[in-house]
């Protein structure tokens, strides 16, 4: 009897063409009010080859009369064959792979262009997209590959109809819903991964951005926040046809957000690309505004102008104790160091938000309105509103795109509603969540909350003590901690579980059947996916809170964080425990069936634990303690060869802290063969781990030994450290011009070719007379085009991350010379480096690095006049480490000073940097030239004499006595002093 | 007033013909209100009046506010016919497109009138993807399906409703407690006469109130779905006011009258008053 009611349907039957229009449709239809909610339907119809049978008649309805369906509106086989597919893939992770084996996503996305199919029929399509999405991401393992569903979705071939979604002018609810669902798969699967912004670029070229952009100022529009005035403004500027529509009532504010913020993330250039767009142009410019009412006095005094849109925020006394910009870190004080060990971080590989490579960019442009109004919504809104607001503020902030002012008002007006936020919506799962396939909505909404807030503000105050405060002031540390450990609360069962079934003895002959009728393994139930995912967004805001404070550090590791961030650091944890509880249950039981409970850890989270640890181990007090206790070294010492290089970056990053000095890890990571790792690491390939090896190396060779730093420049190979230096080519461009050799310099010219008009879509100069006569508009596109080359040029990056190892090299060297104890020892690790780099070759370097240099000049066959090529000056930190090379060998022996003074070349350039914006290059070059004019003894005295002699031709003393008499840096003026006494009357050391 | 016409253009259920006269009330107090000003209003007695009375009789309420309620409430409730007709009357847009209005007062009274087939077929074609994004619903009409198949066969052959228990509501009761409980108790209809003897929780399954909480349920997935409000205007509106008063009155200065009416003081008053209570559901729906 019950079998009888799934017989195979008549559709599944071939002789179609017998078959009447209207019977197919009816038989269809039935079908899928059949199967609409019923999981056991749906396998028992997929099990019988249904998915073949839907595709082909898809096709075939499609292909008969594909010019005139949608005219006639009979589309409706095509309807419901992608609602029925739609459906099926509802069902959950089991249904992936015969989905994937009669190419769903491909069939879905051949219907999503809005131009030839109707609107429900595109909706349908984007469903099935958006839910084989979701049931990707709760699969288990080697299933959960979202990367390849995005690869497909932002392929060049479907681009074009994302856009034409998100621009259609309908106000329909249809309409509306594909945007979202559009929107949400952005901000899905966009790949926000900073190394792989393939997809985020190509978005923002096929014009995706500016047309979410637009929908965002259709939101601005809806809720009144149009800025006065703007109108004679945009028409001024030939906007004036970009003041959208007012946003109807069933657009997503949260999902535009959203997908906005993920698009921008990472890049200067596609923040700008956001808020150059014309339709943000049009609603928000930038416009005098002078309120009639308002004390005039107020904006006056805290000596800024004030947009119309700060008068939506409430002033912020600013207060003038504590101003540390995350964003400008080149002005930012440099640390005191004597001693190179000195836990510095000048740029963390990878895991700053921060962009880097704005090396030659500006930053005088005035602050969009964009900004305050994202403060005033997060403000004004609520739930994931709010999140996504801020989420895309951060994003902007990150880049720089906000007044250094904006810091204090952030740290009172968002970080605190969003550490309340993750507050209010942290709740108790009930227990009959716990295997529960479905979430209503409520709770759902709490976990999207739960999961996007720690991220958002790790993001938003990982540079910022100011920022940092705030979030700490507001609790943020114990309701992290609290994320985390419930996040590690075990599961008895984590997949989905079988319903009960009338028909258990169903035979499952799955040996012969086609991959289109075999279901996969279950997926995991909801709860689970949201414990994954609250681990890696908790443990990102660990590394963000711990990233600058060496007091939060100390409270992050005094909540018994640590078990559970080492658990964090293995695919497959075990009980996340404190050493004395581990020693006490190991002698009882051998950890084995039970650590299913706490699930599998992605990649994703391994890095994340990876980052929150070297974050923590910036303070030598955790090292000390939390640490060795939690034997740290050992994990992350597994880490060091797992066969995913980024995890392999990510362990490095976090030796790198723990061989710092004062760390109780290095002598067990040394017997431990660390630094064999390290030095094959320092051969990488992957600049990232190149840089973060000769990083460690540096640390390791201060602490030890002679003879085990000569062991350590032996392993790492003085030919390979000289190469290292010696590449001022940038190797990765120049392995890439010879590995992809067609694609290599013509494409480069090709490129340079096209790139203006067609390779990406700025609506601000699309032939509108007036609008490309505006200065507004040239200054953006102007603005937009050099940013853009800035952006997208990979041997800028190469360049960038070649400079940075070399900083790591040269402090190499600076350590290895470094003997605190004896000159004579240094002496001889002086005369040593010497003999192995080759002196000659090491000065002639040294002098190398601090030469401007010109790149980008070659191989522009047809430039079209355009410049393309920079002036690069030598970096601060370069200087900085060469200058200290110089002092270590200067403090050894009057025959090294000499051989320094010798190198005039090299000494007349260092001089031109007295004037360095650098306090810690200045400080240096005092050090410098008080060692050079030392008298070793009285035999010493004619040599000495010549040296100042010669130092004073050079202008060195004048230099000095200006610092002495005019640093802004106290310390440096003493040092200037203390040189200048120095030279006048040389003293014996 | 056109309420009668609609009605009999036979696109409303029978308690329109209330809905209406309530909303004619609610229009003339409102009217009332905003002509008062400084005169006496029509409650006004011999005593002085509250200063709080006087800002209120200054108070302008447009007409226009109050008549976009009243379409408010007629298009999310599901009334097309009569949202037709009262915003040609008060010249005012249709507020949503005409096919998911009337479709979803034709689920409505499917789900009135006990044939729950018909109603889910129905809620497909407008929203395939409803049921599977909403097990709950499904099983909460699933479970009606049961109910109103048990009633059928009551005295009779049980099978169709055994059938249907095992093949559709069972393998999901399985996967979840509260499901498993509602069918259980279902299921034990087939046990018991139904009579006055019934215990008031079996007796709740076969009251009409089931198909009303369901049917309520079910506009309610599909506004939310199409990313509406799930309310009609005013409900919020008058949550609003009963939380205003009682905030008010909870704070220190009691500077109000000691009764404050809702305005609304025509022989109805009654029924406005239910529609503040906590729940403001279920009071309207009076047949």
């Amino acid at each position: 009897m019950t079998m009888a009611r799934v017989q195979s349907p008549p559709v599944l039957t071939p002789n179609k063409i017998t078959r009447s229009y209207s019977g197919q449709a009816a038989e269809l239809r039935a079908l899928k009010n059949k199967i609409s909610g019923h999981v056991q339907y749906k396998e028992q119809w997929v099990e019988k080859g249904v998915l073949e049978t839907i595709v082909n008649t898809l096709q075939s309805s499609t292909n008969g009369k594909e010019a005139t369906s949608y005219a006639t509106g009979s589309d409706e086989l095509t309807v419901l064959c992608l609602q029925i597919l739609a459906s099926i893939s509802s069902g959950g992770s089991s249904f992936l792979g015969p989905l994937h084996a009669v190419k769903a996503v491909e069939v879905a996305l051949s219907y999503i262009s809005p131009s030839q199919n109707s609107p429900r029929v595109v909706l349908t399509a984007l469903r099935i997209i958006c839910n084989m999405t979701e049931a990707t991401s709760g699969a288990p393992p080697g299933h959960d590959d979202l990367n390849r569903l995005a690869d497909t979705l932002f392929g060049p071939q479907y681009l074009g109809s994302l856009h034409a979604i998100l621009i259609q002018p309908s106000a329909g609810s249809v309409i509306q819903e594909q945007k979202r669902l559009v929107s949400r798969l952005i901000a899905w699967l966009c790949n926000k991964d900073e190394d792989h912004q393939i997809h985020q670029n190509a978005l923002t070229d096929a014009g995706i951005l500016d047309a979410l952009a637009t929908m965002l100022a259709s939101f601005i529009v809806a809720r009144g926040e149009v800025i006065p005035g703007a109108q004679d403004a945009a028409i001024q500027d030939g906007l004036a046809d970009m003041i959208p529509e007012p946003a109807p009532p069933g657009a997503c504010l949260a999902s535009t957000l959203e997908a906005i913020s993920t698009i921008i993330l990472n890049s200067r250039f596609r923040c700008f690309m956001f808020i150059y767009s014309p339709a943000i142009m049009a609603v928000l410019p930038l416009i005098e505004f002078a309120p009639a009412s308002t004390e005039p006095s107020a904006s006056a005094a805290a000596g800024k102008s004030y947009g119309a849109m700060d008068f939506l925020l409430p002033r912020i006394p600013i207060s003038q104790t504590k101003s540390s910009s995350s964003q400008l870190p080149q002005s930012q004080p440099s640390q005191v160091s004597h001693n190179a060990s000195s836990n510095k971080r000048s740029q963390t590989y990878k895991f700053t938000g921060l962009n880097p490579a704005c090396e030659d960019l500006d930053g005088d442009d005035p602050e969009s309105p964009v900004v305050p109004w994202l403060i005033h919504l997060v403000r004004t809104t609520s739930g994931f509103e709010r999140v996504a607001a801020a989420s895309l503020l951060t994003s902007l902030f990150k880049s720089g795109l906000t007044n250094p002012s904006r810091e204090e008002e952030l740290a009172c007006l968002v970080v605190p509603p969003l550490c309340a936020l993750v507050k209010e919506h942290m709740k108790d799962t009930p227990p009959s969540i716990q295997q529960a396939t479905f979430i209503e909505s409520g709770m759902a909404t709490d976990w999207a909350i739960l999961e996007k807030t720690p991220e958002v503000l790790a993001r938003l105050v990982g540079g910022s003590e100011t920022l940092q405060a705030a979030a700490q002031e507001s609790g943020i540390i114990k309701t992290t901690t609290k994320l985390l450990k419930d996040a590690y609360e075990p599961m008895a069962k984590p997949l989905v579980p079988r319903p009960w079934t009338p028909n258990p003895d169903r035979n499952m002959d799955s040996d012969e059947k086609s991959p289109s009728c075999q279901l996969g393994p279950p997926g995991h139930v909801p709860l689970y996916t949201h414990k994954i995912k609250m681990r890696l967004s908790t443990l990102v805001l660990v590394a963000g809170m711990g990233a600058e404070r060496d007091d939060y550090r100390k409270e992050l590791a005094s909540q018994d964080l640590v078990p559970f961030i080492v658990a964090s650091l293995a695919a497959r944890p075990g009980k996340p425990q404190s050493p004395k509880e581990k020693s006490a249950s190991e002698k009882e039981e051998k950890e084995g069936a039970e650590t299913s409970a706490y699930g599998h850890n992605p990649t994703s989270v391994i890095l994340a634990a990876c980052h929150a640890l070297r974050c923590l181990g910036r303070s030598v007090s955790v090292l000390r303690t939390t640490f060795l206790d939690h034997n740290v070294w050992q994990h992350v010492n597994k880490l060091m060869k797992h066969p995913d290089l980024r995890v392999q970056i990510a362990a490095c990053s976090v030796v790198i802290n723990l061989l710092a000095s004062c760390s109780p890890m290095i002598e067990p990571l040394f017997q431990a063969g660390i630094l064999k790792v390290l030095c094959e690491q320092a051969h990488s390939h992957e600049p990232g781990l190149r840089l973060n090896a000769v990083w460690a190396l540096r640390h390791l060779v201060l602490e030890v030994d002679d003879s085990r730093k000569k062991q350590i420049l032996e392993e790492l190979e003085p030919g390979w450290l000289i190469q290292l230096l010696s590449d001022d080519t940038s190797e990765e461009d120049r392995q890439q011009r010879s590995t992809d050799a067609d694609d290599d310099e013509d494409m480069d010219a090709e490129a340079t070719d096209e790139e203006e008009p067609h390779l990406w879509t700025w609506l601000g100069m699309d032939g509108n007379a007036k609008r490309i006569s505006s200065p507004r508009m040239q200054k953006a596109a102007a603005r937009l085009t050099a940013l853009r080359q800035a952006d997208r040029n990979p041997a800028r990056k190469a360049r960038n991350d070649t400079i940075r190892i070399q900083e790591q090299a040269l402090c190499f060297i600076r350590n290895f010379i470094m003997n605190p104890n004896k000159a004579e020892d240094q002496s001889k690790l002086v005369d040593y480096l010497f003999l192995e780099l080759g002196e000659g070759r090491l000065f002639g370097i040294l002098t190398n690095k601090l030469k401007m240099r010109v790149v980008g000049a070659y191989g522009r066959k047809h430039s079209k006049g355009r410049d393309t090529a920079v002036v690069l000056q030598p970096r601060d930190g370069i200087i900085e480490q060469i200058t200290y090379i110089l002092v270590h060998i200067a403090a050894s022996i009057p025959r090294h000073r000499q051989l320094v003074v010798a190198q005039t070349e090299l000494l007349k350039l260092l001089v031109n940097h007295f004037d360095s914006d650098s306090v810690g290059v200045r400080r240096a070059l005092c050090h410098l030239y008080a060692n050079l004019s030392v008298q070793e003894d009285s035999d010493d005295w004619h040599h000495c004499i010549q040296r100042t002699s010669e130092l004073e031709r050079l202008g060195v003393l004048l230099k000095l006595q200006g610092l002495e008499n005019g640093d802004a840096d106290l310390d440096v003026r003493e040092r200037a002093k203390a040189a200048v006494a120095q030279f006048k009357t040389p003293t014996v050391s | 007033m056109s309420n009668w016409q609609a009605f009999q253009q036979g696109h409303l259920d029978p308690d329109f013909a209330f809905r209406e006269h309530i909303f004619a009330q609610f229009r003339q107090a409102a009217q009332r209100q905003s002509q008062a000003g400084p005169m006496n209003s029509s409650t006004a007695t011999a005593a002085p009046k509250h200063a709080f009375e006087v800002r209120l009789g200054d108070t302008k309420t447009p007409k226009n506010d109050i008549n976009a309620l009243i379409l408010d409430y007629l298009t999310m409730e599901g009334y097309p016919g009569a949202a037709a007709n009262f915003s040609k009357e008060a010249n005012l847009a249709p507020q949503q497109e005409d096919p998911s209005i009337k479709t979803r007062q034709e689920i409505q009274h499917a789900i009135h009138s006990g044939d729950i087939e018909t109603a889910i077929t129905a809620l497909n074609d407008l929203d395939p993807d409803i049921l599977d994004k909403d097990p709950e619903l499904h099983f909460s009409l699933l479970r009606l399906q049961l109910v109103e198949l048990i009633r059928q066969c009551y005295g009779g052959d049980i099978g169709p409703a055994l059938d249907f228990a095992t093949q559709q509501v069972a393998p999901r009761a399985s996967m979840n407690e509260q499901f498993r409980i509602d069918l259980e108790r279902a299921m034990s209809l087939l046990f018991f006469d139904h009579d006055s003897k019934l215990s008031p929780e079996l007796q709740a399954l076969l009251s009409s109130d089931l198909r009303r909480k369901t049917a309520t349920k079910v506009n309610e997935a599909v506004l939310v779905r199409q990313d509406q409000r799930r309310e009609a205007a005013i409900r919020a509106l008058v949550r609003m006011r009963a939380w205003a008063e009682s905030s008010a009155r909870s704070s220190k200065k009691k500077d109000l009258p000691s009764d404050l009416d809702i305005g609304l003081n025509g022989e109805n008053a009654v029924e406005f008053q239910e529609l503040t209570e906590t729940n403001g559901h279920e009071p309207m729906i009076t047949t």
